[in-house]
């Protein structure tokens, strides 16, 4: 059972990681808490789903349920989400910036983005459930008594090189350092020569083809519905508070935690108790370290 | 000063209790008042239940009213929403006087309808399809008054008749993976309870909220019982995630399910060659002479047959409300309440739905005779609380994931079961 629940909790744990490295390049980048990001998530998945039910989904490689098609349609949701993310950016959230909107106005707007975004989901794609393949996959034995999806091996393994890559962006390309002084200070950035709103829409590019990332790999291991990503919303920030806003290797720790504490606490709290545990988890961090755990420098 | 107020409130008191008084002789027509959700998301079978209303109504005019009055069938459109239903609510009761109320549709909205409006103002609701075991327990802790009544079974007829499925089935621990809401804890705790009485015992639970992302903690709680079987009370959406991770993570297809799963989208997101041994759960539509009736007089009526749900439950909800003010001293609520039942009289002469049924009905009264109304969904019994019970059935998928209908279980038989359950 322990083994079971501890790597449930991991592989929950990834996607979230996803959702939430998006939502604190949003927090330190672009300084606003951005709501509307989950429903990114739904919108990577959705457009994967146009592809793969245009026929795009390649024999399924291996013990997976998939082929090479269903890689490629995850690639152009990416890139179509990561154009979704400026769109919304160049309509709503960059006029309000221009204007010096406040911190509040630009949650409260984000939720109206939230709000229209999943509506127009439920209007072009229908209120119904839907798969990228209805063949249901069957556990394997993993270790004596843990079971898993290889489909949920394979969206591991995937998210875990993404972050790998995402970490030497950050590091080792100019665009990265870019973006990580306009997080430390966008005066400083400015100053230096650095273009600001070059630099916003790349988090925007970045941020979507996280978030298009998370959709799809949680489409592919649970379900597509219209609210997927509202559902997912409260465990993603979760995620992104206690790792520390600011730090990538937060999110992903954040993620975990998350994940972790929802599948463990059922060995001992009834399961229907179970997401109460990450957000008690959540103040009983912020009582002792109100930064989060890994909290960026400053 | 203060024995001017007083007079004052004296006075007030007398100008209101006239026309009280005036009231108590017989004024037409007779009000009926109705709330049902002709738009919002229930409309599709919504407003088919209006007209199975209007029908019953049109039928009690045509075999001359009540008392010698027309009814006036006064129905307000809720839009499927609670606060219009209360709002319809207030506005029936205390503009139109009315003594009966025909709806609401949702348990979310009767509920507060009963344990609120219904009992302070003494107004009798009478309901198709609201099937919320908290109604019963409002009736049971005396909130409703005994104002409340329903013509469609409480998930407590579900439960009972999932554990003797079970039982027949062969099935001694079966695991129970329910929804944490209203439906989904009843139907577990009296599953289990007469499961436990058949000789089964229940290997494990696991209760989910809804619309969450994946359900495999909750799976892995219940196949930790290393059951023979597994109930599913879940409905379509949330039930395709839960099944399919139960089915992953290797667990029985020997599955039971309620019939909240018994829908197209559930069995196609699931695929139907994984549903196989799945036996499903539902109310049985009875067969007879009564319904036939009804059917047929549906058929020419609206050209089409009456296949939505709730509109034989419909009917009944207005006809037996209609007979009770026939049997009522005076029409008034606490009247029709008192006697709903006599209208149902076990050993009375027989009616039956249509206007020729009413009208026969109406003479026995007249000439003081006991009756008993077999309705449109067959011969139906209040219990002390206001609720119904009715046959059921059991459905299997068959390889091209169309469900099947079998294993019918009459009235006399589930009442044996509740009998044998509860002692």
């Amino acid at each position: 059972m322990f083994g079971q629940a501890l790597a449930d909790g991991i592989l929950t744990g990834a996607i979230l990681s996803l959702g939430a490295i998006g939502i604190t390049l949003c927090l330190t980048i672009l300084r606003f808490a951005n709501f509307a990001h989950s429903e990114l998530m739904t919108w990577g998945a959705y457009f994967a789903f146009t592809f793969t039910s245009l026929g795009l989904m390649g024999s399924p490689l291996g013990p997976l349920t998939f082929g090479w098609g269903f890689l490629l349609a995850t690639l152009i949701a990416g890139a179509l989400t990561a154009c979704l993310a400026l769109v919304v950016d160049r309509t709503v959230f960059r006029r309000l910036r221009n204007k010096n909107a406040t911190r509040l106005t630009l949650i409260f707007a984000s939720f109206g983005v939230a709000l229209v975004l999943r509506h127009v989901v439920v209007l072009i794609f229908g209120p119904q459930v839907e798969y990228y393949s209805r063949e249901l996959q069957m556990a394997v034995l993993l270790l004596p008594g843990v079971r898993v999806m290889p489909d949920q091996f394979f969206v591991l393994g995937l998210t875990v090189a993404l972050v790998v890559l995402l970490q030497l962006f950050l590091t080792h390309t100019r665009l990265g350092l870019a973006m990580r002084a306009t997080a430390e200070s966008p005066m400083l950035a400015q100053v230096s020569g650095i273009e600001v709103t070059h630099v916003i829409a790349w988090t925007w590019v970045v941020a979507g083809l996280l978030a298009a990332a998370g959709g799809v790999f949680f489409g592919l291991t649970v379900q597509m519905r219209p609210e997927m990503g509202f559902n997912l919303l409260l465990a993603v920030f979760a995620a992104s508070i206690i790792g520390g806003s600011g730090s990538l290797f937060g999110a992903v720790l954040g993620g975990l935690i998350v994940g972790l504490s929802e599948n463990l606490a059922t060995l001992v709290v009834p399961t229907s108790y179970k997401q109460a545990v990450p957000f008690l988890l959540l103040v009983v961090i912020l009582y002792f370290r109100p930064q989060g755990l890994i909290a960026a420098k400053t | 000063m203060k024995f001017v107020f007083r007079a004052f409130t004296l006075t007030a008191l007398l100008l209101l209790a006239l026309p009280m008084a005036a009231n108590a002789q017989q004024t037409c027509p007779i009000k009926l008042g109705g709330i049902l959700p002709i738009t919002g998301s229930l409309a599709s079978i919504g407003k088919p239940i209006s007209d199975a209303a209007q029908m019953a109504v049109d039928d009690i005019n045509k075999a001359g009213g009540i008392k010698g009055c027309q009814v006036e069938f006064i129905l307000r459109d809720d839009q499927t929403q609670t606060p219009v239903a209360l709002d319809a609510a207030k506005f029936l009761i205390e503009v139109q006087r009315v003594p009966a109320i025909i709806g609401p549709v949702p348990s979310a909205a009767a509920i507060p309808m009963a344990s609120t409006f219904a009992v302070q103002s003494k107004v009798v609701l009478s309901t198709c399809c609201a099937t919320s075991p908290t109604l019963t327990t409002l009736a049971q802790e005396g909130k409703s008054g005994g104002y409340f009544f329903r013509t469609l079974p409480t998930t407590k007829t579900q439960a009972y008749s999932l554990a003797r499925i079970a039982i027949e089935a062969g099935y001694r621990r079966t695991s129970v993976v329910w929804a944490n809401n209203d439906n989904g804890r009843f139907t577990f705790s009296d599953f289990q309870k007469a499961f436990e009485k058949l000789g089964g015992k229940v290997a494990a639970d696991a209760s989910f909220n809804e619309n969450q992302p994946s359900y495999r903690a909750e799976v892995q709680k219940a196949l930790g019982g290393n059951p023979d079987s597994v109930l599913f009370i879940a409905f379509p959406q949330d039930g395709a995630t839960v099944v399919r991770e139960w089915l992953q993570l290797g667990g029985t297809q020997n599955m039971l399910v309620i019939n909240g799963l018994r829908s197209e989208e559930f069995i196609k997101a699931v695929g139907p060659r994984f549903l196989q041994k799945m036996i499903g759960y539902d109310v049985a539509q009875v067969k007879g002479p009564s319904v036939d009736a009804f059917n047929a007089a549906w058929n020419t009526k609206f050209g089409r047959a009456p296949a939505t749900p709730g509109l034989h439950s419909t009917y009944d909800s207005v006809m037996v409300v209609a007979l009770a003010m026939q049997l009522a001293k005076e029409v008034n609520g606490t009247e029709i309440r008192d006697n709903m039942r006599k209208a149902l009289t076990l050993n009375g002469e027989v009616v039956f739905p249509g206007s020729d049924g009413f009208k026969k009905a109406s003479d026995l009264i007249k000439a003081g005779k006991a009756i008993r109304y077999v309705g449109a969904t067959g011969p139906l019994q209040y219990d002390q609380y206001g609720d119904v019970s009715a046959p059921t059935m059991q459905w299997k998928i068959d390889a091209d994931g169309k469900i099947v209908e079998g294993g019918t279980r009459t009235l006399d038989q589930v009442q044996e079961l509740f009998k044998q359950v509860d002692g």
